[in-house]
């Protein structure tokens, strides 16, 4: 275990795992390229583009888009019931670009929250797109920086799912940075469109519908597959205790303190297990 | 604090933080190793942060009300939701499912009495 931690690669592998996919990726330390690659230089921007798996991408994403079509209705109605103007929902929508702390930040200023309590709440909610990042790396980093910095700008919880799933079926960087392209850029469209519908025409739809639970089901979309291991069941675990146990704490503090205790419940347990 | 400031403050502060937590991997640490304890902490950040957002979300009817119950239509829903999910791995028959389980038992216990 110690050797293993102590590699890189392992730690990386490590960390795709958690997304529920298993790949096996090459070296990250010393600028080594990655076995299958099998580029030799540094392509240009028009060499990496293709036309197709741009296509691919924006299409594979098509169904996920009717998943997310309700979540981006609710934050519409949570920024403009919390007394955005339409620029104010616009700019979370492009700029955060994630689901959960623009509906965390409209309604944490809704509350009169401290803004530094706001930056911190939403900034740990989007702490799983370091891991993200870190998982999506290897594959990216023979690209050039401007296609690196886009691609990681569209980085969401849906984009990640669907271009590392193409990254381990192709092994071709060429082929999953456009579909990534591809796949990213369709989301953050659509989903643009529909925070501003549910900003406008939100309050149409009945109370009844419930449709703001569409939000907890999109994580648990995301968490059960992240739940590989007896670790983080653990870690999930001691964070589910914990968020209702402070659920009294202002200003939804308990978000963060959960979000620690599970981390460190999952990193004991996981300790433990080695140790033995 | 006018709202106005403090709306752009949060949007473009996060935006940035978001930005940057998203490029992090890929840019400024693409050559160099992961410290392990990162490796190791970041491995529990989906399952314990996904789980804070989900579970208030669940269990609780209003606030601060905590309803383990299976007159709560919410936590039936999620439980047959993660029954989907784990089953099939697919986001979107989980997020069909869960809504279609809500509604059910909605109008089930409505229809109870």
């Amino acid at each position: 275990m110690a050797r293993a931690v102590s590699d890189p690669t392992f730690a990386c592998g490590q960390v795709q795992g958690a997304s529920g996919e298993c790949i096996i990726i090459g070296r990250v330390r010393g600028g080594a390229r990655l076995p299958f690659f099998f580029l030799g230089t540094r392509p240009s921007v028009s060499g990496i583009f293709s036309r197709a798996d741009f296509i691919a991408g924006a299409r594979d994403m098509a169904p996920a888009q009717l998943g997310l079509l309700p979540f981006g209705l609710v934050c519409g109605v949570g920024a403009q019931s919390a007394g955005a103007s339409v620029w104010e929902n616009l700019g979370l929508s492009a700029l955060m670009f994630s689901g959960a702390a623009q509906i965390i930040a409209a309604q944490l200023i809704a509350a009169g929250a401290p803004v530094a309590v706001t930056i911190l709440t939403c900034f740990v909610v989007g702490l799983r797109f370091l891991m993200y990042s870190a998982a999506m790396a290897p594959h990216l980093k023979d690209l050039p920086p401007r296609w690196r910095n886009g691609l990681a700008f569209l980085l969401t919880d849906q984009a990640f799912a669907a271009g590392i799933r193409r990254f381990r079926e192709t092994g071709d960087m060429r082929n999953g940075a456009s579909y990534f392209l591809g796949a990213g850029a369709l989301l953050w469209m659509a989903w643009q469109g529909s925070c501003l519908a549910g900003f406008w025409a939100g309050n149409v739809i009945p109370a009844s519908w419930s449709l703001d639970f569409i939000v907890p089901l999109c994580f648990l979309a995301l968490l059960v597959p992240a739940l590989e291991d007896h670790s983080t069941r653990v870690a999930a675990l001691a964070a589910g205790i914990a968020v209702v146990a402070l659920d009294a704490l202002p200003m939804r503090l308990s978000l963060i303190c959960a979000g620690v205790i599970g981390i460190a419940a999952g990193m004991i347990t996981e300790a433990r297990r080695g140790a033995r | 604090m006018s709202s106005t400031i403090a709306w752009w403050t949060v949007i473009i502060v996060v935006g940035a933080l978001n930005f940057l937590s998203r490029l992090s991997f890929i840019a400024v640490f693409a050559r160099v190793a992961m410290p392990p304890p990162v490796a190791r902490a970041l491995r529990f950040v989906p399952a314990a942060m996904l789980t804070a957002i989900v579970v208030p979300a669940v269990v609780f009817v209003a606030p601060g009300a905590l309803a383990f119950s299976y007159t709560n239509p919410k936590l039936v829903a999620a439980l047959i939701a993660v029954v989907v999910a784990w089953r099939t791995n697919n986001a979107t028959a989980t997020m069909a499912t869960g809504m279609a389980a809500l509604w059910l038992v909605q109008w089930l216990l409505r229809a109870a009495g």
